[in-house]
């Protein structure tokens, strides 16, 4: 029955808003008055007292404008159709709105084929509540911290920045609990990177220590009689400014430039870098060391590994050698949730070592259960 | 590369700029607040230019654009389609201009002049729709008159409906380039550049 008004509804808003005035008029009398019959609460919401008081006052406005410049005749015919097309659009968007509600928006989606669309309007409806909370935060902390009104204004800036960054993380956590549920609906096919054993993916800030907690874990599996392949990226610094990153093997500790700074041409695979080809060779090779009952240790993938590329094909490789004992992955944080949407593992922890200082690559040992 | 995030921040972002849509602007549209379109113009630029810097993906500003309308529409904010228009052309021209011009300073400046630009258009557009053309030719002769009272006689119509667009646009500009600066803070703040 809704429905019905609704089409009813919708098909008069076409005639009213491009037809002849007579047949907007007949349809316009006989959509309103069905509506009122099919779906009277709809009709009542949307046609309140106020809201037909505008549309009247809107459509007295036209008249008198166009009658100014037109003459009464034309002002009265412009001024008429205002109000009916007004009316009509008013009613129908009431009817519509009621008859649609988020189900069915959502369910339509899937039906269409657009499941992700569905799930992002899902992600938006569940986390609304935590985003307004978070504002509300923001201000509070804004208004605590501006006692004069001038303040609050001059600071306006940093309040926005504020608001953003917190929901980009949202957005980060939220991208990291779909990896991390394996929720695979929203992601793109690419590259799968299958691990048999049990992995630690290793992340932490800039400049916290990961290569050096894997140079460790690797002199603790040395000692221990353990055997291990892989490699670790050192930065390479100039007057303290990073320009690059060199490849170690960590079993021969040869080493070979992998990535310099592109300077104004611009970098490779869309990073500010340009590769070597030696580099990747070495990572190669030590990555061939990998044999049962080996850990593997890769330091570190970055965004051109995750698209398929650079060190990837060897650590796949790598990985897909039968009886190893483990596998390290070093990621940077931003890089996690996709790590873990590329990471077929059946048996994976992920652990941020910022905070633990010299015990890391113990910590690191640790999660491997070795 | 399976990335679920140019997803989740389209979601965020687009949350947001709906949450923002359906309470600080249904508040200035229910309050007349002077210059109110080009206040939530600017709100959606900062958004969208945001998301577009942090995630740089063609396509994140119109699913940022879908979900705002989506939360309008089932939220605070309800079905009126005046401010729902204005997201999806907002929406649209950023996405033309960043996704077109590489996504710097300069394509954040014309999506900004783009956007705002389109406001007035929007309105008249609008106005020819519901009352049509004759209402709007009488529209035009009003305001020559009331200029032509005001002291600037010969003035015509469609020159101050222009300057009108114009000053709109340039006031989207640089909120557009106020918009780049202040996600590149967020990008440092956030360290998505690390």
């Amino acid at each position: 029955m809704n429905r019905a008004a609704a089409v009813l509804l919708a098909v008069a808003a076409a005639v009213v808003l491009f037809g002849q005035p007579v047949f907007a008029l007949w349809a316009a009398l006989v959509a309103l008055a069905a509506a009122w019959v099919l779906d009277p609460p709809a009709v009542r919401a949307g046609l309140r007292f106020g809201v037909v008081l505008a549309i009247v006052f809107a459509a007295c406005v036209t008249a008198a404008v166009v009658a100014w410049a037109e003459g009464p005749e034309k002002g009265i015919a412009i001024g008429g159709m205002v109000l009916l097309r007004l009316l009509v659009l008013t009613a129908a968007a009431a009817v519509i709105v009621r008859n649609v509600n988020v189900e069915w928006i959502l369910s339509a989606t899937a039906r269409a084929g657009f499941e992700r669309l569905g799930l992002v309007f899902g992600l938006a409806l569940n986390t609304l509540p935590h985003l307004v909370e978070v504002a509300g935060d923001v201000w509070t902390a804004h208004v605590v911290r501006n006692r004069k009104p001038f303040d609050h204004i001059r600071r306006l800036p940093g309040l926005g920045v504020v608001l953003l960054a917190h929901t980009a993380r949202i957005a980060d956590d939220a991208a990291a609990a779909a990896s991390l549920r394996g929720h695979s609906a929203l992601t793109r096919p690419g590259v799968l990177l299958r691990s048999p054993v049990r992995t630690a993916v290793v992340t932490g800030a800039p400049s916290c220590g990961k290569t050096a907690a894997i140079v460790r874990l690797a002199e603790i599996l040395g000692e221990r009689g353990v055997p291990i392949a892989g490699f670790v990226q050192i930065g390479v610094l100039e007057e303290e400014i990073r320009v690059g990153f060199n490849v170690r093997d960590l079993l021969s500790r040869d080493e070979a430039g992998l990535a310099r700074l592109a300077g104004r041409k611009g970098g490779e695979f869309g990073t500010r870098f340009v590769f070597s080809e030696e580099g990747f060779a070495l990572g190669r090779t030590a990555l061939e060391r990998a044999a049962p009952g080996c850990v593997v240790l890769v330091d570190e993938l970055g965004p051109v590994e995750l698209r398929g590329g650079g060190h990837m094909p060897a650590v796949e490789r790598a990985m897909s050698v039968p009886g190893l004992a483990g596998a390290v992955i070093v990621v940077r944080r931003s890089l996690v949730p996709s790590l873990l949407a590329t990471l077929d593992a059946t048996d994976a922890v992920v652990l941020d070592i910022e905070n633990l200082g010299d015990s890391a690559a113990e910590e690191v040992l640790a999660a491997l259960a070795l | 590369m399976r990335d679920v995030r140019p997803w989740t921040y389209a979601a965020l972002f687009g949350t947001l700029w709906g949450a923002l849509e359906a309470t600080l602007g249904t508040a200035v549209y229910l309050g007349r607040v002077p210059l109110r379109g080009t206040l939530m113009g600017i709100v959606g630029l900062l958004c969208l230019i945001c998301l577009r810097r942090l995630q740089p993906r063609p396509g994140v500003c119109l699913l940022a654009g879908a979900v705002a309308i989506f939360l309008k529409i089932f939220t605070l904010g309800g079905f009126y389609p005046g401010p729902i228009i204005g997201i999806a052309v907002q929406s649209l021209m950023v996405e033309i201009a960043m996704t077109g011009l590489g996504g710097g300073a300069v394509a954040a400046a014309v999506g900004g002049f783009a956007t705002l630009a389109t406001n007035p258009l929007q309105k008249l557009g609008m106005m020819w729709l519901v009352a049509g053309p004759e209402a709007v030719s009488a529209s035009f002769d009003l305001l020559e008159e009331s200029v032509s009272a005001l002291g600037f006689p010969g003035v015509r119509a469609v020159v101050i409906f222009w300057t009108v667009v114009v000053a709109t646009g340039t006031a989207g500009a640089v909120g557009g380039l106020w918009a780049w600066w202040v996600s590149g803070r967020v990008a440092l703040r956030i360290g998505a550049q690390e």
